[in-house]
């Protein structure tokens, strides 16, 4: 039975893994829906839904920082795992193929495929310039003129990217792949679910 | 309404600071104590509580000694790079009459406004989290009354009054000094910027950055490309990643996982 | 002022030497920049500084501080040599064509009749020559060689650009570029003026140093002109006023004091009013015994009579050639002589020259009476060891200091009414605009509980003279504290009989029948009212003397000397700027200085003085009747003209313990002290907002200098004198040029005041530097070139 129940359910994320990423999700959400209401007086009635310009200007840089740290930990953890190899590689120059869930010439996946990889990358450069050029916007008053002037574009641009990014993960794993939420959730996958999508990480963990 | 103006004839200024002390008394703004910089100017910058600054500057002219003095405040442009910048409905208004003025109570404190300047005026307190700066004493003005400094001036360095009418004025001042050998002497008035409702009569025109003027005032092309492409790539990116991702689900929809049987 | 603020706007050349109006005077400043822009009038600064002033003038020519002498006697020589004056003015309006005595000369450095004993001049050959009726002999030909003009001439003839340049230390050409500017005003149809203020003032020759200007003005015709004169910029508000209600040496309406030898009102009158010297000269000063007499009822009312000439015995006499200046009376204080001292409104331990000598002399005291606004450096002298720690190290020590100070609290100029009299000589009456702060009083109170005080102990106890005090008049409605409406009326004078106001200071009388506080304040306060307190803005000559507006003494007139400003038939020299003129029955214009119906010929323009024009040679003044160039008491160099009278040999110099002087070769550097737009002597220190605009203490140096001693913008400096030291950051600056005088390269230090060891900010006292030498005419401290030296801390 404990076998049985073992192998209908592999640990796809640690209970450590999962919370840090849905803390990473929460502020992410809070900073940018703040953010967008910063950015463009269109989005301004964000700002009233947070508490008003002031707060969100109060609460935006720290929601980034503790966005920052959280996803810090979640670099520590993950960045071995995310490193992209010539599989990866291979895989990301047929990703449109794995878009149109074509199976063939597309290399199998290890524990992430090439595309989250990717996403994780982009995520830590984004967040890495998002946190420098926030703290330039957090304290204009004690910033060089010319740090400010690149941190104004620097800081939306990441943003941006940043978005896209996390706009394609969130459809990915909501709507895409039936079971990747559950796994971010309860933390496992079920067996099938690891040897469709990541095979070569099934055959890692299950030997 | 006509466009009201502020104009500073350098050439009438004797660097007196009566106009700093006018402005911190009628704007209720606290003093504090000066620095030592090798200068009669003890004031190193605007602050939040200090927003017209005389600048002293030692020039030589030709091989005579020079001792340049400018008033240093909002030149209330007509394209404010400010107001551009700030993310905060009705915190920084152009009023009817031209003033560029903020509103604190719809301030956030960002400080974006501050990045916009093209003349880096505004200041943020980190005591309220505002941000603060001259406000061509729009109170003042609202009743008829000529701002603060204007009234303080003892030397007419300063007026005030239409834009048009000063603008006249400025020119034909600057024709005097054209007349007097200052053939350099020009009007300072920001056209980069769409013009400023402070307008400069400078005896040495071509030289604005000895006054401590920028040479040619623009909104920062960073701060342009941030309120403007920066914008649509946003949208592009926000609205085109939604649409891709509900044609992609309608065309193409969700990965079934094989099934080992 | 002998012209006005207004006026200035008038000017088509003007001088600022020796003041700085842009830093100092900046709302009087304005009318400066309207000439300017009106009448592209040429401004001209002469400092050794290139300061806010020559920042927006129109030429700058720098100098060695205490030489102005050499540098106006040169412009002397340079109108006399080039026929720049106006010569129709010279004649008409001044004592050129006077003949001086046979006998009078100068040489070496001393005019004739020194008596190297005494230290002293014997003035009989400064005398004109005279005739049997007791007249001045003329010779309008201007010929004769003894003539004034000629003597002048033969006097200036030193003073050539060349000459200047090597006292001055500016170049012959610069000087020659200023002359001409300066000369050119010497036309009938321009004028010019000079503003002056305390850079002429405190020197040990600085009433010779007027008399120059003066001389140079009538030389170019520029008094009782609009746009001309010779105007002092005064440095307080009232300070104007308080010259003239009467100081050490004078009484009010510059009256003068009654000496020990001046037993009776008589005798006081036989030696102080002049004979006139010209058959046609008003000598308005034979009023004497009228102006004298309603003063002395003001003073003595009922107790005043004819038969105990008018209380005149209850006027303390100094002694006959006693001096009661600044200097002396310290002195003597320092010497233990002063049991007591009330120090009203005034802060000797911050202004007085050589502080240590003033902190030493305010430790000799019983008692001390301090009346002011804020506890200042006078009041808390006690203290300067710890306070001033660093500059006062050898300084008794509070516990044992036997002096008892009180201090009590005044109220300030917002808080009082009153007049205050501006330099334009406007006794501008203004309201009070706030009671004074907690037990602070006005003014008036506190003299008047003192007064009354001291004279019910004197009635109850008796005491050495106790009649001056009894027999004063104090018949206010409210003796504790008389309104000052009271006094200002008192002033005005009224008719005794009708107990109406006087109109004027013509209707005074000497049988006693009217009083008069001061007679030149005589019509301020008429029946009509209070026309101090009038703010019309007429201005019917657009010359923009506004006759309404408040109230001008002499009798309401707004350009002093005004006749002059009309050649022999009343007609204006410029038909566009004529102050006054003739129209065959009167005069027109402003009011007249002048007899108002006589016609142009019946007498000299100038009826205050008793040649009945205006002097160039003057032998009232006890250095020379031609001002000399003398260097300050401590010089870089001796006197290029005269090296062994180098200094002026009539300025007082003490020899006290504390009263050192420096050599050149101890102290290099000539040293400067001024004041800053910023402050107000020695109170905004107190004040936010001035303590904002400037806070720190610092030294101005010449960049040349600095580098020599590797010193850079805001490193510490010490700059010693003879007498002590001050310490602060240096500012280095293109501004104060090097010069070169008498073959050598002189380095000039500015230093500010303004600052003191007590107050919202603080720093050393300047006047820790300063000498004790002052002038001998007025008694004003030489706070102006004296000398330093400067090392890095």
């Amino acid at each position: 039975m404990k076998t049985e129940m073992a192998r209908s359910r592999m640990e796809r994320f640690s209970l450590a893994e999962r919370v840090s990423h849905w803390l990473v999700a929460i502020s992410f959400v809070y900073a940018g829906l703040s953010g967008t209401a910063l950015w463009s007086k269109a989005m301004w009635w964000t700002a009233g839904v947070l508490g008003g310009g002031e707060m969100i200007r109060a609460w935006h840089p720290i929601a980034g920082v503790i966005f920052s740290l959280l996803l810090a930990r979640l670099f520590w953890m993950w960045n071995r795992a995310m490193r992209l190899d010539a599989q990866d590689r291979e895989w990301l120059k047929v990703g449109h193929k794995y878009a149109m869930h074509m199976e063939e010439g597309v290399p199998e996946s290890g524990r992430f495929n090439a595309g989250q990889k990717s996403l994780f990358w982009l995520q830590s450069t984004s967040a890495t310039l998002l946190f420098a050029s926030g703290i330039v916007l957090w304290f204009p008053e004690l910033m060089p003129r010319t740090l400010r002037l690149m941190a104004v574009l620097v800081h939306p641009i990441a943003a941006l990217a940043s978005l896209g990014g996390i706009i394609v993960h969130i459809y990915m794993s909501t709507l895409v792949v039936p079971g990747a939420f559950t796994a971010m959730t309860r933390g496992w996958v079920s067996p099938e679910w690891a040897k469709s999508h990541h095979p070569k990480w099934y055959r890692e963990t299950s030997k | 309404m006509q466009t009201v103006a502020k104009l500073i004839d350098t050439t009438q200024c004797i660097g007196c600071k009566a106009c700093e002390v006018a402005c911190q008394e009628w704007n209720d703004q606290e003093f504090t104590l000066g620095t030592f910089n090798n200068s009669y100017q003890t004031m190193p910058d605007l602050a939040p509580n200090f927003w017209n600054l005389i600048k002293f500057n030692e020039a030589e002219q030709n091989g005579a000694q020079s001792w340049l003095m400018a008033k240093y405040q909002c030149m209330h442009c007509a394209d404010a790079g400010c107001i551009k910048a700030c993310p905060a409905p009705g915190a920084i208004i152009q009023r009817a009459n031209g003033i560029v003025d903020f509103e604190h109570d719809a301030c956030i404190g960002c400080g974006y406004c501050i990045t916009g300047c093209p003349f880096d005026v505004p200041r943020l307190s980190s005591k309220t989290k505002k941000v603060y700066k001259c406000s061509l004493c729009s109170d003042r003005v609202a009743v008829g009354l000529e701002p603060a400094c204007i009234k303080s001036c003892p030397t007419n360095c300063l007026s005030f009054g239409t834009r048009h009418d000063l603008k006249f004025l400025a020119e034909k001042r600057v024709s005097e000094l054209k007349s007097d050998g200052f053939e350099n002497a020009a009007i300072y008035d920001g056209p980069g910027v769409g013009g400023t409702n402070v307008l400069y009569v400078l005896k040495h025109g071509d030289k604005p950055e000895q006054y401590g003027l920028p040479k040619d005032p623009r909104i920062p092309w960073t701060v342009s490309l941030w309120k403007g492409p920066v914008k649509w790539l946003g949208n592009l990116v926000f609205f085109g990643g939604l649409f891709t991702a509900l044609v992609h689900f309608l065309a193409i929809g969700p990965k079934e996982h094989k099934h080992e049987d | 002022m002998t012209n006005g603020w207004t006026d200035v706007a008038n000017a088509d050349v003007v001088l600022v030497m020796g003041g700085n109006p842009a830093e100092n005077h900046p709302v009087g400043f304005r009318f400066v920049m309207e000439a300017r822009r009106k009448r592209k009038a040429k401004l001209v600064v002469v400092d050794p500084r290139f300061n806010r002033t020559a920042a927006v003038a129109d030429s700058y020519t720098p100098m060695r501080s205490g030489t102005d002498i050499a540098f106006l006697g040169g412009i002397i020589h340079h109108a006399l040599t080039n026929k720049l004056y106006h010569e129709e003015y010279v004649k008409l309006h001044t004592n050129a064509a006077f003949v001086v005595k046979e006998g009078f000369g100068f040489e070496n450095g001393h005019f004739s009749g020194w008596d190297n004993t005494k230290g002293n001049y014997d003035r009989s050959s400064w005398q004109y020559e005279t005739d049997a009726s007791g007249y001045a002999r003329i010779d309008p030909t201007l010929e004769n060689p003894r003539c004034v003009f000629q003597l002048m001439k033969a006097h200036y003839a030193r003073y050539t650009p060349e000459a200047v340049s090597n006292i001055c230390g500016c170049t012959a050409e610069e000087f020659t570029k200023a002359a001409d500017l300066i000369c050119s005003s010497g036309k009938p149809d321009k004028t010019g003026t000079i503003l002056y203020a305390l850079g002429w003032t405190q020197h040990s020759h600085s009433v010779q140093l007027i008399h120059t200007a003066a001389m140079m003005q009538l030389l170019l015709g520029n008094i009782g002109r609009p746009g001309g004169g010779v105007n002092a910029q005064r440095g307080h508000a009232n300070i104007q006023g308080s010259t003239d209600m009467g100081s050490w040496n004078n009484l009010p309406g510059y009256l003068k004091i009654p000496r020990a030898n001046h037993a009776t009102l008589d005798d006081y009158l036989k030696a102080y009013t002049p004979k006139p010297l010209r058959p046609n000269s008003l000598n308005y000063w034979g009023n004497t015994s009228k102006f004298m007499v309603s003063l002395l009822k003001a003073y003595y009312g009922r107790h005043a009579s004819k038969e105990n000439g008018f209380g005149y015995g209850n006027i303390p006499k100094a002694g006959e050639t006693e001096n009661y200046g600044w200097g002396h009376f310290f002195d003597n204080m320092q010497k233990g002589q002063l049991e007591g001292f009330i120090s009203f409104g005034m802060n000797p331990v911050a202004n007085g020259p050589n502080t240590p000598k003033m902190l030493d002399a305010l430790s000799k005291l019983k008692w001390m009476v301090v009346v002011e606004n804020f506890e200042t450096e006078t009041a808390a002298f006690w203290n300067a060891r710890k306070l001033g720690e660093k500059f006062y190290p050898t300084y008794v020590e509070a516990s044992n200091i036997q002096t008892e100070v009180l201090l009590l609290p005044a109220a300030c100029f917002a808080e009082k009414d009153g007049a205050f009299v501006n330099s334009s000589r406007w006794l501008q009456w203004k309201k009070a605009a706030l009671p004074p702060p907690g037990d602070a009083k006005v003014d008036q109170e506190i003299m008047a509980r003192i007064f009354l005080k001291v004279r019910e102990l004197y009635e109850k106890e008796g005491g050495t003279a106790p009649k001056p005090l009894l027999e004063m008049t104090w018949d206010y409605a409210n003796p504790l504290s008389p309104s000052l409406e009271e006094v200002a009326r008192e002033v005005n004078g009224r008719d005794v009989a009708t107990n109406k106001q006087l109109n004027g200071f013509g209707e005074l009388k000497d049988d006693g029948s009217t009083v008069c506080g001061n007679w030149i304040y005589s019509g301020s306060w008429t029946e009509a009212g209070n026309l101090m307190a009038r703010r019309g803005q007429e201005d019917p000559t657009g010359l923009g003397l506004y006759p309404n507006w408040s109230w001008s003494w002499p009798a309401n007139r707004r350009i002093l000397y005004n006749r002059a400003g009309a050649d022999s038939t009343g007609k204006g020299w410029d038909p566009q700027r004529t102050p006054l003129r003739w129209d065959g029955t009167r005069w027109i214009g402003d009011t007249p200085d002048y007899k108002a119906d006589a016609k142009p010929e019946d007498m000299g323009a100038f009826i205050m003085l008793p040649e009945g024009v205006a002097k160039l040679f003057a032998a009232d003044l006890v250095e020379g009747p031609f001002p000399e160039h003398y260097e300050p008491v401590e010089s870089p160099v001796p006197n290029p003209l005269h090296p062994n009278v180098s200094h002026n040999p009539l300025a007082p110099i003490f020899h006290g313990p504390l009263d050192k002087l420096g050599e050149a070769k101890d102290y290099p550097y000539v040293a400067i002290t001024y004041r800053l737009t910023e402050h107000f002597h020695y109170w905004t220190k107190h004040v936010a907002s001035g303590s904002q605009l400037q806070t720190n203490f610092f030294v101005e140096l010449p960049e040349a200098l600095a580098n020599e001693k590797g010193i850079k913008g805001g490193d510490l400096v010490r700059v010693r004198s003879a007498r002590g030291m001050v310490e602060g950051p240096a500012l280095v600056t293109k501004r104060i040029r090097p010069l070169r005088v008498a073959g050598k390269t002189v380095y000039q230090v500015g230093i500010p005041i303004h600052w003191g060891f007590v107050g919202r900010v603080r720093g050393p006292l300047v006047n820790n530097l300063t000498p004790s030498a002052y002038d001998p005419n007025a008694g004003t401290p030489e706070y102006k070139g004296f000398l330093v030296n400067v090392e890095k801390v």
